[in-house]
């Protein structure tokens, strides 16, 4: 216990003093790893078994509740929400559209300094790690907030046909190439640049949705209204089936069946939780030894990371592939790998979400005194920006996240297999190919997180 | 319960519900798979095959129940060693 206890602190202190020392809001937004790359006090691996102890340790635990009518019960729980929306829904509106203008307007006349500009501030800890931790831990408000699409509505629409078999994969190579995009530039350094994006990814989506007609855009191929529609899922607020709001237990929406529906949304949940350890990834001493060899070969340095980008993708989701063949040899089941992939993808958005919430709770907390003073005076570049530290324990929060996301995943999947089998045991021996996969990711992300930061190679 | 997509060869064994078309690889299964749920429409034998598998999966439970205590045992204390010597 104690070398965990060590173990928080140096990642607090290593996070803060990162922040610091840097003196930028710089960070990858999506990674587990910036700002809180940590020496171990332990050797790596034991503490890569440890967490994947940890997760198959909870999968037993949770293999011994056997009762389905409790298992229902607890997905079932829920009272409905009440209330005029209306009013708050147009407020919601106005909020997101002065957000954008401010975004745009300050991105190219604000001040330069990354800490001081509004447009920096408001985009990653405001809405990248503000707006994403709360769509999780309380509800999606970014389908009501997002001025892109309150945009939409005035816009004309000349309603062409959506084609069908595009699916959600338009979202995939949206998400993919806006963690790309991430990675590789400065997006959280220079304002002007950062309006730039934002003005060009509006570009591209009002035209989606003028073309496809609103609806259609910002369900099937916009690939931020997607991240936050899939994060909201794991939030205790959330529209039933009839769409009023409901209240749940956290993550229990996750379980329902056609939440995830074809391979393009599995696909998409699996891209979300490679995004994460992508670009903690690049920034480790053995992608930077590894790759050397291929750039001095005369691969250029700007394929490279796409290819990265997109075989690391191909290997995640061939994995997760990999794994539901497997379950429904474990399982002895007919029912079709389609469905079981889709019925055990939603769980590992849990997982995201907790790797989201240890990763950019301390970002975000560390920043936030300088978003509101940027708030307050968004035009003046003070020399001094305020900076709250973190208590000594706070590191623990994070380890706990990522826990606490681990036990959600479990927990659903393990609903959802009780719900798709009727003998118990063919549920829980659907799930050793699944934990297996969990605890695949699990110590991969961990693994990028204890390794040393190095600036991007080959750039 | 008939919105399932299925798979399988033409000649793996199969025992199919009549109440939905699914089918399972078990005997045993599917007569669970009746008591869950067709529990309105079963006749007695139905339900007399429902509870038989019932219990024996109750008892299969408890087995695997034991088994998996054993390994959080291990696994505890596999990793307790180890912390104690590193």
């Amino acid at each position: 216990m104690t070398s965990r206890r060590r173990r928080a602190t140096a990642v607090t202190l290593t996070a803060v003093g990162w922040l610091l020392a840097m003196g930028t809001a710089s960070a990858h937004g999506g990674s587990l790893a910036a700002g809180s790359r940590e020496s171990l006090t332990i050797p790596t691996w034991l503490f890569l078994s440890t967490g994947g102890a940890a997760v198959g340790a909870s999968f037993l635990l949770a293999s011994f509740v056997t009762d389905r009518v409790f298992i229902e019960r607890i997905h079932d729980w829920g009272t409905p929400l009440s209330g005029g929306v209306r009013p708050a829904v147009w407020l919601g509106r106005a909020v997101g559209l002065v957000g954008f203008a401010a975004v745009i307007g300050l991105g190219f006349f604000g001040p330069t300094t990354p800490q001081t500009n509004l447009a920096i501030l408001l985009v990653w800890v405001g809405w990248w790690a503000g707006l994403a931790m709360t769509t999780y831990l309380l509800g999606n408000t970014w389908r009501v907030l997002n001025p892109l699409s309150t945009i939409a509505l005035v816009l004309p629409s000349l309603d062409r046909d959506y084609p069908t078999q595009l699916g959600a994969w338009p979202s995939v190579v949206g998400l993919l190439a806006l963690v790309w995009l991430e990675v590789v530039s400065p997006l959280a350094d220079e304002p002007r640049l950062l309006a730039t994006a934002v003005l060009g990814y509006s570009v591209v989506t009002l035209t989606g949705a003028v073309v496809f007609g609103r609806e259609t855009w910002f369900d099937e191929a916009d690939p931020v209204e997607r991240v936050f529609r899939y994060y909201g899922r794991v939030a205790p607020i959330g529209r039933g089936a009839d769409g009023r709001l409901r209240l749940r237990l956290p993550g229990m929406d996750l379980s329902t069946p056609r939440l995830v529906d074809g391979r393009d949304e599995v696909a998409f949940v699996v891209a979300l939780l490679w995004a994460t350890t992508y670009d903690g990834l690049v920034t480790t001493p053995a992608f930077r030894d590894l790759t050397t060899p291929l750039v001095d070969a005369g691969l250029p340095a700007h394929l490279l990371y796409p290819v990265v980008l997109a075989a690391g993708f191909a290997l995640f989701l061939g994995v997760y592939r990999l794994a539901v063949r497997s379950s429904r040899r474990t399982a002895e089941t007919y029912l079709s790998p389609a469905e079981l992939a889709e019925r055990f993808a939603p769980p590992l958005l849990a997982i995201a979400a907790g790797y989201h919430f240890a990763h950019y709770l301390g970002y975000f907390l560390v920043l936030a005194p300088a978003l509101g003073l940027a708030l307050l005076s968004p035009l003046s570049d003070p020399g001094a920006v305020p900076i709250y530290e973190p208590p000594a324990w706070f590191g623990g929060v994070g380890i706990a996240a990522v826990i606490v996301g681990h036990l959600v995943a479990i927990w659903v999947a393990h609903a959802a297999a009780y719900d798709l089998f009727p003998a118990r045991m063919q549920a829980i021996r659907s799930q050793y190919p699944f934990i297996a996969v969990m605890v695949f990711y699990t110590m991969t992300s961990l693994w990028v997180v204890t390794r040393p930061e190095v600036p991007l190679p080959h750039l | 319960m008939t919105d399932h997509d299925y798979d399988r060869f033409e000649d793996a064994p199969a025992f199919e519900c009549h109440y939905c078309g699914r089918p399972f690889a078990r005997e045993e299964w599917l007569a669970l798979h009746r008591g869950l749920d067709h529990p309105a429409q079963l006749d007695d034998d139905e339900v007399a095959a429902f509870r038989a598998a019932h219990e024996a999966e109750e008892d299969a439970l408890g087995n695997f129940r034991l088994q998996a205590l054993g390994a959080l045992v291990l696994v505890y204390f596999f990793l307790l060693m180890i912390y104690a010597l590193v």
